[in-house]
């Protein structure tokens, strides 16, 4: 039986050089099959967060464990294998922009040892008609506008069916409408694959419709962490006025 | 120092206002402060090179990575040696020629002297400092842009070392590059060289054009410079940006790092190389 | 990177890169030209002069030093060779101390000061030109030539030639004690030898070809960063155009100055 807790992180606290902490003790645990939601103001430490979980930075404190195995002190190459397992989609999408859409999208695959060039096409047409922008395989992503990066993005980092996703602003740029059908998509695949998936994303309302389980992240620390039906009727006024997006409180 | 969070994310008044507030410091601590990041900043170059000739190696290439490096290597700087490295030339030429004339009336050794000159020293030191800011700085341009858009951090996520991604390729052009392009820069200083001493100071070009005074001891030291250089140029630039934090900004400042500590590792190898040299191969 | 752009003949390709070549030093001309007006009644911002002073000059301390510290040592290590050749001790001081003084230490200061001010003048204007403060000024009423330009021109010039009298004394300390170390001259027939032939010319003519040099990296590193387009990958083209001319403008004046200056 594989442990329940498939991220956790124990008293995680992260500062950079010259600046204040942008987490202080962090204590979080995401279940197996949750779709979690992390929100909170601009630079409350989301993004730093998430990278922290696949160790692409290091915590200057705490401990962080996935699927129960303590990955804090572990060395590239032993992360990798971690890594293997967790798909990831970036602020800035991190296109690699000498590559095409097609073959930023194969680059995981390839990595993880697919070869066969047949399979390799279908799986990234698949995933460009997932974001609707099928056919798009030969474009280099300098020709492509914000939203459209975005999609390439969330192509690439579900391209490996990974049991674990972090998706950093997944709708960042996008009309309601895509940005809609993009959180249902996610949500859809999620669902059918049972995997454990933490989404940052600023556009509250629409977050809100497809998550589990909710945190809020504000001045480094977590304030919020429960069902997503709690944190809609939390009585904590900065939670209250944050994801009902109201102009007056103490935010 | 730029802010460590990423550059889309607008400040907040969530950082409590700790990073305005002013640190009291004296000159101990501020030395102690450099002491620290230097040799923080030695443990990360030095982690770069070991990295880099692990993966040259071991790992392996994409087919033609390392030639299109080379190429871009070569096409950026053949302009700017050549113009550099002629005004160079006649400069020196010139000068010695004049300081020379002080001493002993006659030139016939000029060519001579200036020949083994540019061999031990000058043609890859000057060569190697152009290329420094033009081969560096375009260096560091690129990696750093990847590292703030985060095409590092995706290539890390896909299980890539950068270093055997980045820099490796960068590194091996670099060491092949660099040794030709210096036997260019060299060439044409020397000629233009030749041309201001038959101008100026009436040396007719069968008295310039003398290898007499080579050995042995000027070749070795002149190839060894050669190769150390190109090798350094790449890992302090890849290393410079690699580290490059935060936005556009972080990237210029990684630009700039990389010609000035590219520039400073090809003058401290060119001390440390000529003094072995002087030591090993006596005149 | 990997569509090659359409290949033009050579000869178009030569025709555009010098009429960009002209572009670019008529450009810096009317910058000097535009410069030169608001001086003459100087109009200039004080405090943002001494800030540039500072941080141009003061924080380029350390790595003038051991540049011209290793400079001073690889260039008696050069004079070395001729020394044992000819078994002339008291040469070291001369041989060591003209070309420092004249051509090396001058133009590898200049070099040092390009990669680490030049560039990050043209790093900072670039980026305050894209993102529009410059336009911003403008439409304040303030003069970004006087308040901006101005004051870190004055800054370059003032600072790399008060760093080439600080490397030059640091290089020919740095020469002494490797002549001590690698050739057993001792310091006192170093600077001996160093003083009786050493003429005061030539330190002078080190000095103003630094002054010229500083010129040419406050024109360039400034013209660079005000002529940015495109975006943050204009502004590391930028960078890397401005130090790339500033090399090549020190080494065509320095080419031009030793022969006047004799």
């Amino acid at each position: 039986m594989p442990p329940r807790r498939v991220i956790e992180l124990r008293g995680i606290t992260k500062r950079f050089v010259d600046g204040p902490p942008v987490l202080r003790g962090v204590d979080l645990t995401v279940p197996r099959g949750c779709l979690y939601g992390l929100v909170g103001p601009g630079a409350a430490g989301k993004s730093v967060l998430l990278k922290l979980v696949v160790g692409l930075l290091r915590p200057d404190a705490g401990a962080l464990l996935i699927e129960g195995e303590d990955i804090t002190g572990l060395d590239e190459l032993r992360l990798h294998r971690v890594r293997a397992r967790i798909g990831m989609l970036f602020q800035n999408n991190a296109l690699f922009d000498h590559m095409t859409v097609g073959e930023n999208i194969a680059f995981p695959l390839r990595r993880a040892g697919v070869t066969d060039a047949a399979a390799l096409a279908e799986r990234v047409a698949d995933r460009l008609r997932m974001v609707s922008l099928p056919g798009f395989e030969d474009r280099m992503p300098a020709g492509l506008s914000g939203g459209q990066k975005k999609r390439i993005g969330v192509a690439r980092a579900t391209a490996l069916k990974a049991d674990i996703v972090l998706y950093d602003e997944p709708a960042a740029g996008l009309d309601p409408v895509t940005s809609q059908k993009i959180f249902d998509t996610l949500r859809a695949e999620q669902r059918e694959a049972g995997a454990t998936v933490v989404m940052v994303s600023s556009d509250i309302e629409r977050l809100l419709t497809i998550t589990d389980r909710v945190g809020m992240l504000h001045r480094g620390r977590l304030i919020f962490d429960g069902t997503t039906a709690e944190a809609l009727a939390s009585r904590d006024p900065r939670v209250d006025q944050f994801v009902h997006g109201k102009t007056d409180g103490p935010l | 120092m730029a802010p460590p969070v990423a550059p889309a994310t607008p400040p907040d008044d969530a950082l409590d206002g700790d990073a305005e507030r002013p640190r009291p410091r004296g000159l101990a601590a501020d030395t102690g402060q450099l002491l620290i990041e230097g040799v923080r900043a030695f443990r990360g170059l030095f982690d770069v090179a070991l990295r880099t000739v692990y993966w040259s190696l071991k790992g392996r290439r994409e087919k033609g990575v390392v030639l299109e490096q080379a190429f871009e290597i070569g096409n950026k700087s053949v302009f700017f040696l050549t113009v550099t490295q002629g005004f160079i030339g006649m400069i020196l030429v010139f000068q010695s020629g004049l300081q020379a004339r002080r001493v002993v009336p006659d030139l016939t050794m000029l060519g001579a002297t200036f020949l083994e000159l540019l061999v031990r020293d000058l043609a890859a030191t000057l060569a190697s400092m152009m290329l420094a800011t033009r081969v560096g700085a375009g260096i560091a341009a690129e990696i750093g842009s990847m590292v703030v858009t985060e095409q590092v951090d995706a290539l890390r996520m896909c299980g890539v070392d950068p270093v055997d991604w980045l820099v490796v390729p960068r590194f091996l052009a670099s060491v092949v590059m660099t040794g030709v392009l210096i036997f260019y820069a060299g060439a044409i200083a020397y000629f233009a060289g030749g041309a201001t001493a038959w101008a100026v100071f009436d040396v007719q070009p069968q008295t310039y054009l003398n290898a007499r005074l080579l050995d042995i001891g000027d070749v070795s030291i002149g190839l060894a410079k050669c190769v150390a250089y190109g090798a350094a140029i790449p890992i302090v630039s890849g290393w410079c940006g690699l580290s490059a934090r935060g936005g556009s900004e972080g990237v210029g400042i990684a630009t700039t790092q990389a010609v000035v500590f590219s520039s400073l590792a090809v003058i401290i190898l060119n001390l440390v190389i000529s003094g072995v040299g002087f030591v090993l191969f006596p005149v | 990177m990997s569509q090659a752009s359409e290949r033009e003949g050579l000869s178009a390709e030569t025709g555009r890169a010098i009429l960009d070549l002209a572009a670019e030093v008529g450009g810096v001309a009317m910058l000097a030209g535009r410069l030169l007006r608001r001086l003459a009644p100087p109009r200039l911002d004080g405090p943002e002069l001494a800030r540039n002073l500072h941080r141009m000059g003061v924080k380029s301390l350390p790595i003038v030093g051991v540049t011209a510290l290793f400079t001073g040592g690889i260039m008696v290590i050069q004079a070395g060779v001729l020394i044992r050749r000819f078994g002339a001790e008291g040469l070291l001081g001369w041989g060591a101390g003209f070309a420092t003084l004249r051509e090396v230490g001058p133009i590898l200061i200049a070099l040092m000061f390009s990669g680490r001010v030049g560039a990050n003048n043209t790093a900072e204007l670039g980026t305050m030109t894209v993102t529009e403060q410059i336009a911003a000024l403008e439409t304040l009423a303030i003069d970004p030539l006087s308040y901006l330009i101005l004051p870190r021109c004055i800054a370059m010039v003032v600072m790399l030639f008060m760093l080439t009298v600080y490397g030059d004394v640091l290089a020919l300390a740095g020469s002494a004690l490797m002549g001590q170390a690698l050739l057993g001259v001792s310091v006192a027939t170093f600077f001996n030898g160093f003083l009786e032939t050493i003429r005061v010319w030539d330190l002078a003519t080190g000095l103003i070809k630094s002054v010229l040099y500083g010129v040419i990296i406050a024109l360039s590193s400034c013209h660079f960063g005000l002529t940015v387009t495109g975006g943050a990958p204009g502004v590391g083209r930028a960078v890397n155009t401005s130090v790339v001319a500033s090399a090549t403008g020190i080494f065509v004046t320095d080419y031009f100055s030793t022969y006047l200056l004799g």
